[in-house]
């Protein structure tokens, strides 16, 4: 697909995907609408009867005992304008949650879309926050912008034509004042939408730096830079407030604008009925003006802009969920870009893993893999081996189905990668802070305890779980944290061997491994082996290459003597 | 609400600005209450005139001065509320970037110990996020409430100007309002609103967990549980937000009825007093529309004080941060650190690792190699001598003075430490070698890139130095990543040297080449090496096991 790169492109795009994801709570933002509506009419009564009773008391000299029945109609008119607005917040809120719900559905399947890989070059950090904070930012576009929208046409429109029938010169006023607002804030809105953009970019720049600098905090410790960090950090947080500030003001300035235009045509309105009134005016409808719809007039002034100003407010709510949405759009794309079907198909032997004429390059990296041709039988033990940067990752990523290949093919028993699952051991192990049991079971999440125990005395750690004070509810940190390097490696083993996936990759798993722990791991592996399972094990460590059955060398991306 | 003290002290600082701001908000509601109120008295008023002149009787009316006043109001309602808002969230930001620092700062001071404790994910929260959080207090929680009390007191006095008594009536009804809107819709939300934060914390430590185990999980095939395991996290946080905003809709529905309900009752007030001759029929309108404007004092009420909750969760949660000390005693002396490079480890022990006391000598200019499997404790000597964490026991020393009468940032400029998990910054090559020695030239770099045989690597990237370095050095392999950081310790060119398991991930020539290349560069200097094997250590002068060790 042919990335979208200029600006207005992009904006397009922006807007497409929030109207495309807006479809499905339609239901619930047309029923937003009538609610406001509803409160709008019941407005436009409570001004009406408010200036019925003044004419009636001032002008009529109605006696008190006879107004009750319009003040209890008043009255009504009261709850019904509270009730029309709160319904309005509780749906528009519904159809947003409903949006949000399936937005993050769809983010989590691209991710899964683009694979391992093609998400290591972007920051976790970054990514969360488009899941978390990116997501809850086109809350108030659902739930506020888009009923306030139709409001904002219809509610004036609608007081716009009480206020012709009462007065057709101070609503030519009122009308006259109207057209430029909108006029004034495509303006302003059109450069808040881009500072906008850059707003949301800080954010995430701004949580990716501090996230990776409390990463490193041990490393700035002990490089002395911690002082330079905390200044980095500062100058990214004084960064941000410039750019929000920017952000903030030219929002504040669209909605000034409309203030300006509210209040001025309020003050001409107010004048003109006064002139009027006094019988200065001698020309129009102004002759025919009573206190009842002078007053009438002055009280549906403010809420001919009221909805106006509303939806000012909530333009920073637009604003916003356009720089999410080009960057939730952007994701999309790539993902779309991401899933290529599996090319050729040499033999569908379901006994054999058969790499055909299998070629990758990355981006600025160059070539990974150039026409790499294997085939491996059910339960060998492959060792890919080469030296570093020659393609046994890349080959792996492969396989486990993380990246396309650019050209060539891949059976794994007959299936294409990803269609059946693969126990994968990287070079660092992936461990949560949590319990033992919650580690072992990531992979395998309904793993009965026994199993557990079985898959962790299998990779050896059998002593270290005695010690343990909670056994396997004892709470790991953060990476591992309290268990070392060698341990930290074999829990993350004992997830493969909890695992019934009949292929097993490894990537280098005995790289930080002592000679002791080696050998129980290799002893597992073997285990493994012999239970029909297929190992392919990216390493250059002897003990490896002498378990493995075959060693298939790999030298700058092509097959090499081993 | 003990837990915001702190911050309304933080942010009493700046009580000029504070001040100013909130005065401009008042400006703001008054500029709104003197437009309608006189507009309403000032049509009224032409429209009685009206009437008496219809009759024949002629007297002066001034149009001049009212209308006057309502244009005055008009500007002035405008331009208050863009300088308003414009001054006052620029004070809020300017907290808000104060705050992030010296919460950075707060997380630099703590020992390693105590970092493992916490989650890098939450801290992330804790900066963004719960700083943010705070910018509620004054901008929605301390300035709307005083500012609505004003403009209750005005309006008071302007009705009490013709009706006392009525007015008395009036601001009482709108003083409970205020009260129910504000701590009424506190205490009502408190709890809904507290756990929001939690929530989303949970759901970002979810989400950056999927992410780091995006290989393994996907290739396991059990993407798809984590996945439903994260939505069905995100349905929960929603449905509490529902539950919330339902609240919030009900409160502000609240303040728009109470508002207009004591409209209601100003305007029954106002025309039994005109029928009893009280009060003139202009005087009236200006009542009502008065109360009336008074609904843009209170309209932004409830959704500010239903975040109350989390305003004080958040701050809750970042005191406790400040209590959080490092257990890491700041030397009292700063005693020179001396030239003579001597290590020595003298009756060490450690609570966590449970292991005999430790003695150990490394003489300057000696190259001692200790050797033991993963996990026995003794990267803990070295985290010891780098001061990451401080002995319970016994003494670590550096030319026979404790470690302890260092100042701690002095001591850790003399040595350069390879820790055996490798940290990179998610930047470029250039800036996480920049990070051993900030003013290194660029011969430099490619220098130490060139004694970790990186250098040809590096050189075939297009970017060069300027490649951009994965999370955790993800884009380059594992063993690249490595050399990578051992180049760091080399560009620092320190007296003291401690490498911890510095090959690991590295194939069996480039490790040979590197080590041949290391002999010469570590020659006079103190050297710490710590391994698993003899053969993967750069070579040294003396070679202890782990268990020789402990035995000393």
């Amino acid at each position: 697909m042919k990335a979208i790169t200029t600006e207005r492109g992009r904006a397009g795009r922006s807007r497409l995907w929030l109207k495309a994801q807006g479809q499905p709570a339609r239901f619930l933002l047309i029923a937003a609408i009538l609610a406001g509506l509803v409160g709008a009419f019941a407005v436009i009564a409570q001004m009406g009867l408010m200036a019925w009773l003044v004419h009636a008391l001032i002008v009529t000299r109605a006696p008190l005992e006879t107004l009750l029945l319009p003040l209890a109609l008043l009255a009504l008119t009261l709850v019904l304008r509270a009730l029309g607005q709160a319904l309005q917040d509780i749906l528009g809120q519904r159809s947003s949650a409903l949006v949000r719900q399936r937005v993050r559905l769809r983010v989590l399947e691209q991710w899964t879309a683009l694979g391992p890989v093609k998400m290591a070059g972007r920051s976790s950090a970054t990514l969360t926050n488009q899941w978390v904070e990116q997501v809850e930012a086109l809350d108030g576009y659902y739930a506020r912008y888009l009923p306030q929208q139709w409001l904002a046409l219809l509610v004036p429109l609608t007081i716009g034509g009480v206020v012709v029938w009462l007065d057709w010169l101070a609503a030519i006023f009122l009308f006259l004042c109207a057209p430029l607002i909108p006029l004034f804030m495509a303006l302003v809105g059109i450069s808040a939408e881009k500072l906008s953009q850059q707003h949301v970019l800080e954010a995430g720049r701004l949580s990716g730096h501090f996230l990776d600098r409390v990463r490193n905090l041990t490393s700035l410790q002990l490089f002395g830079q911690v002082p330079a960090s905390i200044a980095s950090v500062q100058v990214a947080a004084d960064r941000y407030r410039e750019v929000t500030m920017r952000t903030l003001r030219v929002a504040f300035l669209s909605s000034a604008v409309l203030e300006f235009f509210a209040s001025v045509a309020i003050a001409v309105v107010a004048i003109y009925i006064g002139f009027g009134l006094l019988g200065y005016i001698d020309y129009g409808p102004s002759q025919e003006l009573t206190l009842f719809s002078g007053l009438f007039i002055l009280l549906l002034a403010p809420e001919f802009f009221q909805p106006l100003r509303v939806l000012a407010q909530h333009y920073h709510d637009r604003a916003a969920a356009l720089a999410a949405a080009d960057a939730l759009a952007a994701l999309e794309q790539d993902a779309l870009g991401a899933r290529k079907p599996p090319p050729g198909k040499p033999d569908s032997d379901p006994e054999f893993i058969s790499v055909a004429g299998l070629s990758l390059s990355y981006p600025g990296r160059g070539l990974a893999l150039a026409g790499i041709d294997l085939r491996v039988a059910r339960g060998e033990v492959v060792a890919l081996v080469g030296g570093s940067g020659s393609g046994k990752s890349s080959l792996l990523h492969c396989l486990a189905g993380f990246v396309s290949p650019d050209a060539g093919s891949i059976r794994l028993f007959g299936n294409p990668p990803g269609a059946s699952p693969i126990a994968w051991l990287g070079q660092q192990p992936f461990l949560i802070k949590g319990s033992w049991a919650e580690n072992l079971r990531l992979t395998a999440p309904q793993a009965a305890a026994t199993d557990l125990l079985e898959a962790v005395r299998a990779v050896g750690l059998g002593e270290v779980l005695d010690r343990q004070p909670d056994g396997l509810n004892t709470l790991l940190g953060e990476g591992g944290r309290g268990l070392s390097g060698g341990q930290a490696q074999r829990l993350a083993l004992a997830r493969v061997w909890l695992s019934e996936a009949s292929l097993v990759l490894l990537d280098e798993p005995t790289a930080s491994l002592d000679a002791h722990s080696e050998a129980e791991v290799i002893r597992a592996l073997r285990v493994l082996a012999t239970s029909g399972r297929t190992l392919i094990i990216a390493t250059h460590h002897p003990a490896l290459m002498a378990m493995a059955t075959r060693r298939v060398g790999l030298h700058e991306g092509r097959l090499a003597d081993a | 609400m003990r837990e915001l003290r702190p911050w309304i002290a933080l942010l009493m600082h700046r009580r000029k600005r504070l001040m100013i701001g909130a005065l401009l908000m008042f400006l703001t509601l008054a500029s709104a209450v003197g437009l309608l109120s006189l507009s309403g008295w000032f049509i009224t008023a032409t429209a009685i005139t009206g009437l008496i002149w219809a009759t024949g009787t002629r007297f002066v009316f001034d149009v001049y001065v009212p209308g006057g006043g309502i244009r005055f109001f008009a500007l002035a309602r405008t331009v208050t509320r863009y300088l308003e808002r414009v001054y006052n969230h620029d004070t809020v930001l300017r907290l808000l970037a104060d705050l992030r620092g010296s919460h950075f700062s707060a997380l630099t001071r703590l020992d390693g110990a105590t970092l493992a404790r916490w989650r890098a994910s939450q801290w992330l929260n804790r900066l963004t996020a719960d700083i943010d959080t705070l910018d509620t207090l004054y901008l929605r929680l301390m300035a709307p409430p005083v500012v609505a009390l004003l403009g209750i007191l005005l309006v008071g006095l302007l009705i009490a100007v013709f009706h006392a008594s009525l007015a008395a009536i009036l601001v009482t009804l709108l003083l409970a309002l205020l009260f129910t809107l504000t701590v009424g819709m506190a205490v009502w939300c408190q709890r809904l609103s507290a756990r929001r934060v939690e929530r989303l914390d949970k759901l970002r430590s979810q989400s950056v967990e999927l992410l780091q185990g995006l290989a393994e999980l996907s290739a396991a095939g059990s993407l798809t549980w984590h996945q439903q395991r994260l939505l069905a996290a995100s349905r929960a946080m929603l449905n509490e937000q529902q539950a919330l905003q339902w609240r919030v809709a009900l409160g502000q529905g609240l303040a728009t009825l109470g508002v207009s309900g004591i409209m209601l009752a100003g305007l029954y007030g106002g025309m039994q007093a005109y029928q009893q001759e009280l009060l003139s029929g202009p005087a009236v309108v200006l009542i009502v529309l008065a109360l009336m404007a008074m609904s843009e004092g209170m309209a932004s009420l409830p959704a500010a004080f239903a975040q109350t909750g989390a305003t004080r969760a958040a701050a809750g949660r970042l005191n406790q941060q400040t209590v959080l000390r490092s257990r890491l005693a700041e030397s009292i002396e700063a005693l020179p650190v001396p030239a003579l490079h001597t290590l020595e480890w003298r009756g060490v022990q450690v609570g966590y690792t449970r292991l005999p006391p430790i003695n150990l000598h490394l003489a300057a200019g000696e190259r001692l190699a200790i050797i033991g499997p993963s996990g026995c404790g003794k990267s803990t000597l070295a985290a010891l001598a780098a001061r990451l964490i401080d002995p319970d026991a016994g003494d670590v020393l550096a030319g026979g003075v404790t470690l302890r009468q260092f100042q701690l940032d002095e001591w850790r400029t003399q040595f350069g430490y390879l820790t055996q998990q490798t940290e990179l910054l998610h930047d470029s090559v250039a800036a996480n070698l920049l990070l051993a020695r900030p003013d290194a030239s660029g011969a430099e770099l490619w220098e130490a890139l060139e004694l970790v045989e990186l250098a040809d690597t590096v050189e075939s990237f297009p970017a060069k130095l300027a490649t951009w370095v994965g999370e955790s050095g993800r884009q380059l392999s594992g063993g690249q990543a490595r050399r990578l950081a051992l180049a760091r310790v080399v560009l620092k060119n320190p007296p003291l040297v401690i490498l911890d398991e510095p090959f690991s991930g590295l194939d069996e020539p480039t490790r040979r080449r590197i080590q041949a290349n290391l002999d010469p560069w570590l020659a006079g200097r103190s050297v710490l090496m710590l391994g698993h094997d003899p053969n993967a250590l750069p070579g040294a002068d003396r070679v202890l096991s782990w268990d020789q060790v402990l035995a000393l």
